[in-house]
């Protein structure tokens, strides 16, 4: 199968989205001519015009405001915030109108709005432009947060946010936009709520996201030359959460890590943590390992932005100290 | 004269007990029915009685430390009488009873030292993780005797997996009866000896091959474990099955059995339960099975013919006030008969949950011996086996044993049509010495009518 970087695979789906249904709309800054910071649109201005990718001023509780008054009568905008750190301005769109209206209409009203934006530390972009604060987002009922792993996901969870009735929070990744991987090139979609395994294993489960699902992968393959047999598994979808893949493989491996890269402190990895402790602590051989950013800003200095970054190796860390409990 | 007090038959597959405290010091007079001391044995403790009204004497075992059931623990003597001499060695420790396993220590080392100091090294909670918890409660491992091995010693799962007692596999050996036997008849040593069984087990095989190996791995040589040319495959006898042997050879010789069956119509009692299953699910938060419906009609029938509730004993008929349902259990290796209390009395609820209690403990061999010995009556289902119908053996003192065959589906005429019944064939086995086949006939028979019409049965329950 021919291969497309991550980018491409959500410019794609982008494409096919916007050609099938003219009610779907991109909103965002410098997404027209300049195609988006990290190239996401780029060309889709000249394909679909002005009309329907429009570049924005900076004001993101503006533009995320039109998007769910747009998405309240019955469009389907995509807004893209360049770095989920400019969320913060427009928090009250998102938590406050977004996520409620549905309920609090009694369900006459639905905001079918995608907002894409990106995590990811490692570029030099400082405390302010590479922060992964993505599980504040799944903290709030009524937001679907889909977290694309690699291009294939990327895709398939972009075509399926777009076509949901919910607000969905789509965060993509800033060190997997040029990855490449196998993408089909029919339209495709990944159901949210389905995690998918990785690689199979019997003595440990390790629940990766985003770009640590590939470093987990690569930790697993180190780890089976030892004769430690890791799962890897994707949630794919943070909420709507797939609990029955983690907790009917945490039960038969008894050993659990999560890496993610929020900070440490009430993320994504405490909630799968504290998910395993509730429902399958008899199964628990070892202690649970959150391989997590550190609860301390993104340096800006790249020897300590490195060392605030964690990966396969120490992911592989955490697999030596999980796996001396047997 | 002086009586021994020892640790208590706790239950068919206890083997160990030990006294968590005692309730009356040395040279305390006691009576005869008042407790004494409690035990605790598979995590279940109770007061034991004094056997005898007199002084006791001496405390042979001191609180905390694990001796095999039936060990002697101390002394009562008649007021006045002088401590008996053979109670006097030995330093004053409990005469230990034989081990119920068929292994027995080589090297007399005294199995309570060895568990002494287990339990004594150990200081500060134990640190185990969850799943290895959760194994050692299931296999009934104590933590202070498992050897960690995991980081900052924590017990690991594996810990448990791979667990054996230390205090038998490094200060005893484990040779079997046979080959023991045979090592005797030749004058061949046994000392420091590893065989190739579980465990290290010293089996016939190994004396045969005249050199026995230095190391054993576990799982090897299971077909060879207690073979031999002459014999074939040897099982020894555990408590547990000696216990069924003996019991079902006297019921059988000494009572004459007598039985008698019914065809029973069950498909209004499916109906029945199944109309008030799901109300009845959400009121009481228990799910009954046919059996409870069984065992509740049996024992309202029993009211009707209290005979079945009797039990001869020597020249005088008993018949008991209590109304104890027992229900054989088939656990590994074995059966065990706990018995519900008072099921006449009592709902379907309360009947489920006693059903339900018992047999989840009935197959973690946790029953006292109470709850199989307070049984009046037995109910044997072989429901679930494509068995129409079989004879019971009655399980002794007890005067009757229902057996149930199969539900299955019977032609039948009604109005001149062709319907398809469920029917089970049930019959009630009894002491024929006590009662007669007219009373057998019509207990079998109203046993029917309950269950067939089950809405006026179980209108009270």
């Amino acid at each position: 199968m021919r291969e497309i970087t991550y980018c491409d695979a959500l410019n794609e789906a982008l494409r096919e989205c916007m050609t099938e249904d003219e009610n779907v709309v991109l909103l965002g800054e410098d997404i027209g001519s300049y195609g988006g910071i990290f190239q996401v649109t780029k060309g889709l201005q000249d394909e679909f015009g002005a009309e329907r990718i429009v570049d924005v001023p900076i004001a993101e509780a503006g533009f995320v405001g039109a998007a769910v008054g747009a998405a309240l009568t019955g469009m389907r905008p995509v807004v893209e915030i360049m770095f989920i750190d400019f969320t913060t301005v427009c928090m009250d769109m998102i938590i406050n109108q977004a996520a409620k209206m549905r309920y609090m209409f009694g369900g006459k009203g639905s905001v079918p709005m995608v907002l894409r934006t990106n995590i990811g530390a490692g570029r030099g972009t400082a405390a302010q432009h590479s922060q992964s604060f993505h599980s504040i987002f799944a903290h709030i009922p009524g937001l679907v947060v889909v977290a694309p792993s690699g291009p294939y996901e990327a895709k398939g969870l972009l075509a399926e946010a777009i076509k949901n009735d919910n607000p969905v929070i789509f965060v993509e990744h800033k060190r997997l936009y040029m990855t490449k991987g196998e993408v089909p090139e029919e339209s495709y979609r990944i159901p949210f709520g389905k995690a998918e395994i990785k690689r199979a294993g019997e003595d440990i489960t390790i629940v990766a996201t985003h770009a640590l699902v590939g470093a987990s992968l690569e930790a697993a393959e180190i780890a089976a030359k030892d004769g430690i047999s890791v799962e890897v598994i994707d949630p794919r979808t943070l909420a709507p959460l797939d609990k029955d893949t983690i907790l009917t493989s945490v039960k038969k491996t008894g050993r659990l890590i999560v890496a993610d890269e929020g900070h440490k402190t009430c993320g994504f990895a405490s909630e799968i943590t504290a998910i395993a402790a509730e429902e399958a602590i008899e199964y628990l051989k070892a202690p649970v390992i959150r391989n997590a950013s550190p609860d301390v800003p993104v340096p800006f200095s790249p020897p300590l932005e490195k060392a605030f970054m964690f990966g396969k190796d120490e992911i592989l860390e955490s697999i030596k100290k999980v796996i001396a409990y047997a | 004269m002086a009586t021994e007090v020892v640790i208590p038959m706790l239950g068919v597959t206890v083997e160990k007990g030990k006294v968590v405290e005692w309730l009356k010091e040395e040279n305390d007079s006691v009576e005869k029915g008042e407790s004494i001391f409690v035990v605790e044995a598979d995590k279940v403790t109770t007061e034991v009685e004094s056997p005898a009204t007199g002084v006791l004497a001496k405390i042979l075992l001191p609180p905390g430390e694990e001796v095999p059931v039936l060990s002697v623990i101390a002394i009562i003597t008649d007021p006045g009488e002088a401590m008996p001499a053979e109670y006097l060695g030995e330093g004053g420790r409990a005469k230990l009873a034989e081990p119920a396993s068929a292994a027995e220590p080589v090297k007399t080392s005294s199995p309570v030292e060895s568990t002494g100091v287990t339990g004594s090294t150990f200081s500060g909670p134990i640190k185990v993780v969850p799943a290895a918890r959760k194994l050692a409660k299931d296999r009934a491992i104590a933590l202070q005797s498992v050897c960690a091995t995991g980081p900052g010693e924590t017990i690991t799962h594996k810990d448990i997996l791979t667990h054996k007692d230390t205090g038998k596999t490094e200060q005893s050996q484990n040779i079997s009866t046979l080959a023991r036997r045979k090592a005797e008849a030749e004058g061949v040593s046994l000392d420091g000896a590893q065989g190739t069984g579980v465990r290290g087990r010293v089996m016939v095989a190994d004396l045969a091959g005249g050199k026995l190996p230095a190391t054993q791995t576990l799982g090897q040589g299971r077909a060879a474990a207690d073979f031999d040319p002459e014999f074939g495959k040897v099982i020894p006898m555990d408590g547990m099955r000696s216990t069924i042997a003996k019991r079902l050879t006297s019921s059988a010789f000494t009572a004459p059995h007598v039985a008698f069956y019914s065809d029973i119509h069950m498909d209004p009692l499916l109906a029945y339960r199944k109309a008030i299953l799901p109300q009845f699910e959400q009121k009481f938060g228990i799910r009954p099975s046919v059996n409870d419906f069984l065992l509740k009609a049996v024992a309202l029938t029993i009211r009707e013919y209290p005979m079945l509730n009797a039990m001869l004993k020597d020249d005088e008929i008993h018949v008991l006030p209590s109304i104890n349902v027992g229900l054989a259990v088939a656990i590994p290796n074995g059966l065990v008969v706990p018995a519900l209390t008072d099921v006449d009395q009592q709902g379907i609820s309360e009947t489920a949950a006693q059903r339900k209690e018992l047999t989840g403990r009935a197959l973690k061999g946790q029953l006292t011996l109470e709850e199989m010995d307070r049984g009046t009556f037995t109910v044997s289902s072989l429901a679930q086996f494509d068995v129409t119908f079989f004879t019971s053996i009655l399980n002794p003192p007890q005067s009757g044993i229902l057996s149930v065959g199969k539900t299955r589906d019977e032609l039948s005429l009604n109005d001149g049509a062709v319907i398809v019944k469920k029917v089970a064939t049930m019959g009630v086995a009894v002491d024929h010495r006590i009662i007669d086949g007219v009373m057998a006939a019509g207990f079998i028979q109203t046993l029917k009518a309950k269950l067939e019409n089950p809405a006026f049965t179980f209108m009270h329950c």
